[in-house]
């Protein structure tokens, strides 16, 4: 297992020093100006070229990322150009939120899953296979804004049942109730999509192992419908949902950044959101940064999780 | 077993509801708790939290140039100026000066400051004060949009605390305009001001905390100069980015105000009843079209003069500015001393004499690339009626939507390749702010490469006058309008209002000229 460890991580590393190098350049070819932000319509020309100077953009650009990198690894994530505080602190406040949101999705996500996946297999009731198909197929086509925008005008406007959107005055930590009903229509929102994607797929395969020989062996020798579905086919179908669920990790923080803007969600999304609108650099380039060391994360972590639950990728890797 | 009156699934399916039960009980509503903030106080009185959605957050470093919504509240609460101008006329009123006189020369003013006032942190308001903060204003790092007007007081005299004596380079004629527009702030702290730690000044509300992307919170300052004021306990500004989820937060009563909606979603909100806009009547803005006038065949007079009669500067106000504004050839609003209504009608929608001189011109025209702030449903909507007029006087134009960012960097860079679609501030002031802070107008350098003897010598002469209004003042603008009329290197729209959006929760809201939010005498009810 360690051997295999060993293998994926300069991988990983490299992934992460292309990416950045690919950010810092893209960031910097792409039409806008910082500078130009900072001075605001009515500045001279001669205002913008002072703040280039004084922001060190008037630099050559791989002087820039040197800089920047070398910084990065001493743990210094500079300061955002327009906030005017310092990265690290923007991004552990947005991550603290984001996180939350995110988990929350995720868990109602797997839960959902959990429950309709086995009802996808089953497939005996007709009207609840197109109900199942229906829901799971509007999950997926409708993206998280038109989702949101729904949720928001029936549960937020017409119902008044909850907020629109925010986070609550004192703080996540503050008053579990209070923050569970600002949490709700945001991780429903950002849940569905990855809840569909992941009842088709535990469903399928865990229809295909019902269809397996050893289950009708199982079903021949007397063994309870539960038994064999518990310890033989979902035991089976879980480590390839678990790289699905994965994969879909990444998918959760690419929409987190659509539901935090519809719902005002104060986290990543919504940071890398204006620092692009506004040319932030560092802001843009460590959350940019920041996701792309999370999904090699994540994958890195699926792989070793999939290695463990099923002997044959260590050994096919082994070999 | 079934004939048992409790099965297992019973016992289960009841502790379940129980536990609902008893969660739900437990539990109080989100949304129970910011209504019960809202009608808690059932009639008007000090006290209450007031809370805000704005749709931009703070950018620091913008506190002097006054551009978004998040700096004009903030101005507006924690900061004073020394004069104020009224919501109509430009006769000022005290405010942290009591007083003032002009030199007998036209080159100073001299004012008497107010002696019961103190910053938040508790030390005396005296003149060292204004000195500071109109040194600071000037300073090119902020940017200030007034700049140039600061940087023409060459003596301030400081020796009376409570009396400050400012000398000119030359006669301005908007220095008023400054003194309503310069925030004092406290030069013990002004160092937060960059980093968004600290925002000291001796307005209505202290601020205390911003949390970037989420909110910026304020409280009462008991110390107020003005008695019994503000009655607000606190201001909470949520930041709000999306418009649409700002107008929901409104309607369903989360938010008592709203800024930046579109002129339809405020029509759209007070058709829901409940909600009440409020018309910046003497904050004006502007809407133009600028022209490159190096770029052919925009460097034919013919041809901008041909867009000048083409526009349909009424449809345009009433389609996207709901009716609230007036179409315009020149920039001023009805109320300032450079208003003349025979000038505004020099250019008027007439297909027939525009299409005349895209004949003069000769040749086929070039399709001409029209750029705008692409996710600003205004300015985009403004874009397709002027590509549409366009296009009925025989001039091509080829749509160019942009990011904010990029629109910004093109301006100042004078980088638009023929016309453009933006709006400008400024003309609600005294006429000559215009031409020496609104970059798009400055005689100097301005987008569109235009200059001119001519230009240059009206706006110069309106701006060194002694005073911003009179007779001679009023032969200046006159010059000046004649100026901008005959060159069109922009060629404007119309002036139009900016609204927001309140609901019946919060009232008293007031505003400065250049829309910074006054909850100075702002109550929930």
């Amino acid at each position: 297992m360690l051997t295999y460890v060993l293998r994926r991580v300069p991988s990983a590393l490299l992934v992460l020093l292309l990416a950045s190098m690919l950010i810092f350049l893209l960031l910097r070819l792409i039409p806008g100006d910082p500078a130009a932000t900072l001075a605001g319509p009515d500045a001279s020309p001669e205002a913008v070229a002072a703040i280039r100077g004084e922001l060190g953009l008037d630099r050559p650009v791989p002087e820039q990322y040197l800089d920047w990198l070398g910084a990065l690894l001493t743990g210094d994530l500079g300061r955002s150009y327009l906030i005017g505080g310092r990265v690290g602190d923007l991004l552990a406040d947005g991550a603290a939120n984001t996180l939350v949101l995110a988990s929350a999705s995720l868990v109602l996500a797997v839960a959902l899953a959990a429950v309709l996946g086995p009802l996808w297999a089953a497939g005996r009731n007709r009207w609840l296979d197109r109900a199942l198909t229906g829901f799971t197929t509007a999950a997926v086509a409708l993206p998280p804004y038109v989702t949101g925008v729904l949720l928001v005008l029936l549960f937020g406007v017409a119902a008044r049942l909850l907020p629109t959107g925010g986070v609550p005055p004192g703080g996540l930590a503050d008053r579990p109730d209070i923050t569970v009903q600002y949490l709700l229509m945001p991780a429903v929102c950002l849940a569905l999509p990855v809840a569909a994607v992941l009842t088709r797929f535990f469903g399928e395969s865990l229809r295909t192992e019902l269809g397996r020989d050893h289950v009708t062996t199982a079903t021949a020798a007397g063994i309870p419908r539960h038994r064999i579905v518990l310890r033989h086919a979902v035991r089976n179908a879980v480590p390839a949902s678990v790289t699905v669920l994965g994969l879909q990790v990444g998918n959760l923080l690419g929409g987190a950044v659509l539901v935090e803007a519809v719902f005002s969600w104060p986290g990543l999304g919504m940071l890398v959101q204006q620092g692009i609108d506004r040319r932030d650099y560092p802001v843009v380039q460590v959350l940019l940064l920041l996701s792309v060391a999370v999904f090699v994360l994540v994958q890195l972590c699926t792989d070793l999780v999939h290695a463990g639950l099923d002997p044959r990728v260590r050994l096919g890797s082994r070999s | 077993m079934n004939s048992h009156p409790l099965s297992r699934r019973r016992l289960l399916h009841g502790i379940g509801l129980g536990a609902a039960a008893l969660a739900a009980a437990g539990c109080e509503s989100a949304v129970g708790l910011q209504e019960r903030a809202a009608n808690a106080v059932a009639i008007p009185r000090p006290g209450g939290t007031a809370k805000l959605g704005l749709t931009l957050d703070l950018i620091p470093k913008n506190l002097f140039t006054n551009t978004g919504p998040a700096i004009t509240a903030l101005i507006g609460l924690v900061y004073d100026t020394l004069v104020r101008y009224p919501a109509r006329g430009l006769e000022p009123r005290p405010a942290l000066a009591t007083e003032w006189w002009p030199a007998p020369d036209g080159l100073g003013l001299t004012l008497k400051l107010r002696e019961d006032v103190r910053f938040h942190t508790g030390r005396t308001f005296t003149s060292a004060d204004v000195e500071f903060s109109l040194r600071t204003y000037a300073d090119p790092k902020w940017n200030g949009q007034l700049r140039s007007t600061a940087a023409a007081i060459t003596g301030i005299d400081t020796s009376r605390p409570h009396e400050v004596a400012l000398r000119f380079a030359h006669p301005l004629s908007n220095v008023f305009d400054l003194l309503d527009t310069v925030p004092i702030i406290d030069s013990e702290t002004a160092a937060g001001i960059g980093t968004g730690e600290r925002f000291v000044g001796t307005g209505p509300f202290r601020f205390v905390s911003w949390r970037p992307n989420t909110d910026l919170r304020f409280e009462r300052n008991p110390d107020y100069f003005v008695p019994e004021r503000p009655y607000l306990d606190e201001v909470q500004a949520r930041i709000i980015p999306e418009k649409s989820s700002l107008l929901s937060a409104l309607k369903a009563g989360q938010v008592h105000f709203a800024d930046a909606l579109s002129h339809r979603d405020v029509e759209s909100a007070e058709k829901y009843g409940a909600i009440t806009p409020i018309t910046l009547e003497g904050a004006e803005l502007q809407i133009y079209t600028g022209a490159n006038v190096t770029a052919p065949p925009l460097d034919d007079l013919r041809i901008r003069q041909a867009i000048a009669h083409a526009l349909d500067r009424d449809r345009i106000i009433a389609e996207v500015f709901r009716g609230t504004g007036f179409a315009s050839s020149l920039p001023w609003p009805e109320d300032s001393p450079a208003h003349d209504p025979v000038r505004a009608a020099r250019y008027v929608r007439d297909l027939p004499r525009a299409r005349s001189l895209v004949g003069q011109h000769g040749g086929p025209l070039p399709v001409i690339p029209l750029t705008y702030v692409g996710n600003d449903t205004s300015q985009s909507a403004v874009a397709q009626i002027v590509q549409s007029d366009l296009a009925a006087a025989g001039i091509r134009v080829e749509l160019d939507p942009l990011e904010n960012s990029r629109f910004t960097k093109q301006l100042i860079g004078g980088e638009f390749r023929g016309l453009w679609v933006a709006n400008h501030s400024w003309a609600q002031f005294s006429p000559s702010t215009l031409t020496v802070s609104a970059y798009p107008f400055n005689a100097r350098k301005n987008a569109s490469h235009f200059s001119s003897p001519g230009y240059t010598g009206a706006a110069t002469a309106a701006w060194q006058l002694p005073s911003a209004t009179g007779e001679r003042a009023g032969a200046a603008y006159a010059a000046l309008s004649d100026q901008l009329l005959d060159s069109l290197f922009l060629i404007e729209i119309g002036v139009y209002w900016h609204r927001w959006a309140h609901t019946s929760a919060l009232r008293g809201i007031g505003y400065r000229r250049r829309r910074e939010l006054d909850l100075t005498d702002a109550f929930l009810a």
